[in-house]
């Protein structure tokens, strides 16, 4: 393995630990953007994602990347009553109560996942494991070239939805202006219901990919994610959605460099140090605007 | 407005409960009338977050034990009383904090009489200080950094050291690495007997994990060893992706990897260092890891991988202890459905040492269960000790096990490898086997 090489390599593994960033991030701010709510519980439908799609995946033996859609489904169907009974009620409220409410969404549902499951540590095997691709000079597993995939074209779709439907541009409408939004007649608790939804339909895939990538998981593996995941999305800018994006890879690429070129240790680290670095030069993220 | 207020603190009052029954599964083994007046026996294990595994195993183990010394009458004490023993587990969350919660709660408010378990170095030195001040006795089973007892900024007189530590664990892989893998290597490479041998550690970052890298590099020196450490990686503890480390080990060419983790790091480990970075290499694995979820998890990439262990699911040395073994296998199988791992057997042993102490002092006295400690001698229970017989050592209070290195091969009916002994030569049951797909590091 020559340098170049070892280099691609690193940048290859900061791609796919990008991609499952990108997607937690951009549905954590498309709620932000549009509720202005403060969701801690977002590692947790992650967590949820991965766990639907162990499920089907044991009962059904259904590719994995199929159950991807099944377990984003479900998701928007959770998030809309979670965004229901607990988010809509204290809206406007105050922070803290946002805040407190996601803490106590986070045990629900960690302990709600550890009596369903259990909490061993679990994995799903992916049916393409074991087969490598050549790219340039690397050969890397299918796995991660389809992860990358998958991931931009939810991306499209997403931008798709947002440019094109009505619905995407009343959500974007009631990101710039909530009050606006009213005055011009879009029903704005309609559009909470699907943003959450479908910002969970994100951490779902999010879920999915980590699972058929081989990483183990556990009902208490969101907590991190979700951090690293309000870390990319002030370090993009706070309802930016190319800020989650660019976030996101920037922050897999200097992880990855980092255990790599400092150790492992300092892998999420790094994360925070990013953070501080574009903050201290540009206070509202890469893509914040003035509200940021 | 009221009727959704009314939905959110049901659902955080459920939040609580649902949290309580899932973090604390059993506060306490039984709660009969018979138990009341028993002897209270702490059991501190991880039965959530990342250790919960082997947590609930060092749990679940320890029940096993209690149930045995409980059906066989208890423990009779030098007044004349024969009491029952009752387990209380704390939960230490796999974290420092929840460690210091759970030691502090079993100490100052069930008032345990002894305590066992202990997993994680990291974790269990951080609640020692309570130990020291409170002056309970502590058969840590679990945790294996050697600076448990050797630590000298705090008073560990009371903590007594049942499974072996990353010194002993340490030089003992390193030294079958030189002894097997080396010449196995050479062989295939045709290569002189003087090549230096190039291992990788991959080590989890805390003190067990840096305890076993300090103790490979010190065997090397020590016994002058011709083995060059050709790249050190670490990672932080229940890392999941381990692709950038393993891509560095790979570029530094190494004969073999030592990995110092967990069963839920060192398994997606060589999972990814197999599958997706192409490492064909032996890995070499802590005892730890002698874990029935940790073969599952590996899959057909655990084939010809070695752990270094006292105790597996599967197998058991011929011996004095391999009924003992069964029968304590077969017992955890019926009443839990899975099979018990190493730090399970240490801990099963740990409530039969705790007891063996309380019955030679007589006494539940801290102080005089202590002392009785100190000076134990009690034949092995389930797993081979030198010369048969579980006492501690007198610098740090240290007990002796025999070990063992396995090799793991395909089991097509189980559908996932199952170990083989390979060393030492009074244990082996086959020779070690460096795989067709194996790739030294370099040539010659």
């Amino acid at each position: 393995m020559d340098d170049i090489s070892i280099i691609l390599q690193i940048l290859f593994w900061g791609l796919y630990a990008g991609c499952i960033y990108i997607l937690l991030a951009t549905g954590l701010n498309l709620i932000f953007g549009v509720m202005k709510v403060v969701n801690f519980a977002h590692g947790e439908f992650l967590m949820v994602g991965a766990y639907i799609t162990f499920t089907v995946f044991l009962f059904t033996g259904l590719n994995p990347y199929v159950i991807l859609l099944l377990s984003m489904l479900a998701l928007v169907g959770i998030g809309a009553i979670v965004e229901r009974l607990c988010f809509r009620p204290i809206l406007g409220t105050g922070k803290l109560n946002e805040i407190f409410l996601s803490i106590g969404l986070i045990y629900i549902f960690q302990n709600g996942a550890a009596m369903i499951w259990g909490d061993a540590w679990q994995s799903v095997k992916s049916p393409y494991d074991g087969i490598t691709v050549p790219v340039g000079p690397l050969s890397v597993p299918l796995d991660y070239i389809i992860i990358i995939v998958v991931t931009a074209l939810i991306l499209c779709g997403l931008y798709l939805f947002l440019k094109k439907t009505t619905i995407g541009m009343q959500m974007r409408a009631t990101s710039q202006n909530r009050k606006g939004a009213m005055l011009v007649g879009i029903n704005v608790e309609r559009i909470d219901v699907i943003s959450f939804g479908l910002g969970c339909a994100l951490a779902a895939a999010a879920g999915t990919l980590w699972v058929v990538s081989g990483q183990v998981f556990n009902p208490y593996m969101g907590a991190i994610p979700a951090v690293k995941a309000f870390a990319i999305i002030i370090l993009g800018g706070l309802g930016s959605i190319p800020g989650a994006i660019i976030g996101g890879l920037l922050m897999g690429l200097a992880e990855n460099g980092a255990a790599f070129l400092l150790g492992g240790i300092w892998k999420d680290a790094i994360s925070f140090i990013v953070l501080i670095v574009v903050l201290v030069i540009r206070p509202t993220g890469l893509f914040g605007g003035k509200e940021g | 407005m009221k009727y959704s207020v009314l939905i959110i603190a049901a659902l955080l009052i459920a939040a609580a409960c649902i949290a309580g029954c899932a973090q604390q599964p059993s506060s306490t083994q039984e709660s009969s009338a018979a138990l009341q007046d028993a002897i209270k026996i702490g059991v501190i294990a991880s039965l959530t977050g990342p250790a919960s595994n082997v947590g609930t195993n060092m749990w679940q183990s320890a029940q096993i034990a209690a149930d045995k010394i409980n059906a066989a009458g208890g423990v009779t004490l030098k007044d004349g009383t024969t009491r029952q023993v009752r387990l209380i587990v704390g939960d230490d969350e796999s974290t420092q904090a929840g460690g210091q919660k759970a030691a502090t709660k079993l100490i100052t408010d069930d008032k345990v009489d002894i305590l066992v378990g202990g997993y994680s170095s990291a974790v269990t030195s951080a609640y020692q200080q309570i130990i020291a001040e409170y002056k309970v006795p502590y058969i840590v089973t679990g945790a294996s950094s050697p600076i448990i007892t050797h630590r000298t900024d705090i008073d560990t007189s009371y903590v007594f050291h049942h499974c072996p530590t990353t010194d002993t664990y340490g030089e003992y892989t390193t030294t079958f690495i030189d002894e097997v893998v080396r010449a196995a290597v050479n062989k295939k490479l045709g290569a002189a007997s003087d090549r230096p041998f190039r291992l990788a550690v991959l080590y989890q970052d805390t003190a067990f994990g840096k305890g076993v890298q300090t103790a490979v590099g010190n065997t090397i020196t020590k016994k002058n060893l011709n083995i060059e450490l050709v790249s050190l990686q670490s990672f932080k503890m229940g890392e999941s992706d381990f692709r950038t480390q393993l891509t560095a080990i790979k570029a530094a060419k190494p004969d073999a990897v030592y990995i110092a983790a967990f069963p839920n790091e060192g398994a997606p480990a060589i999972v990814q260092a197999r599958r997706d970075i192409g490492l064909n290499t032996i890995f070499l694995n802590v005892e730890n890891n002698d874990n029935s979820q940790f073969y599952k998890d590996l899959g057909q990439y655990g084939e010809y991988a070695i752990i270094e262990s006292r105790f597996s699911p599967y197998i058991a040395p011929a011996g004095a202890v391999a009924a003992a073994q069964d029968d304590f296998k077969q017992a955890y199988y019926k009443k839990f459905g899975t099979y018990p791992d190493m730090m399970g057997a240490s801990t099963y042993e740990g409530v039969f040492i705790a007891t063996e102490g309380i019955k030679s002092a007589g006494t539940t006295d801290k102080t005089a269960v202590r002392e009785a400690l100190t000076t134990l001698k009690m034949p092995q229970v389930i797993e081979a000790m030198k010369d048969s017989t579980i006492s501690f050592s007198s610098d740090f209070r240290e007990s002796s096990f025999d070990l063992w290195m396995e090799q793991l091969h395909m089991d097509a009916a189980a559908g996932e490898t199952r170990p083989k002994i390979i060393w030492p030569d009074n244990l082996k049951t086959t020779e070690f086997v460096l795989p067709s797909w194996y790739e030294a590091g370099s040539s010659a």
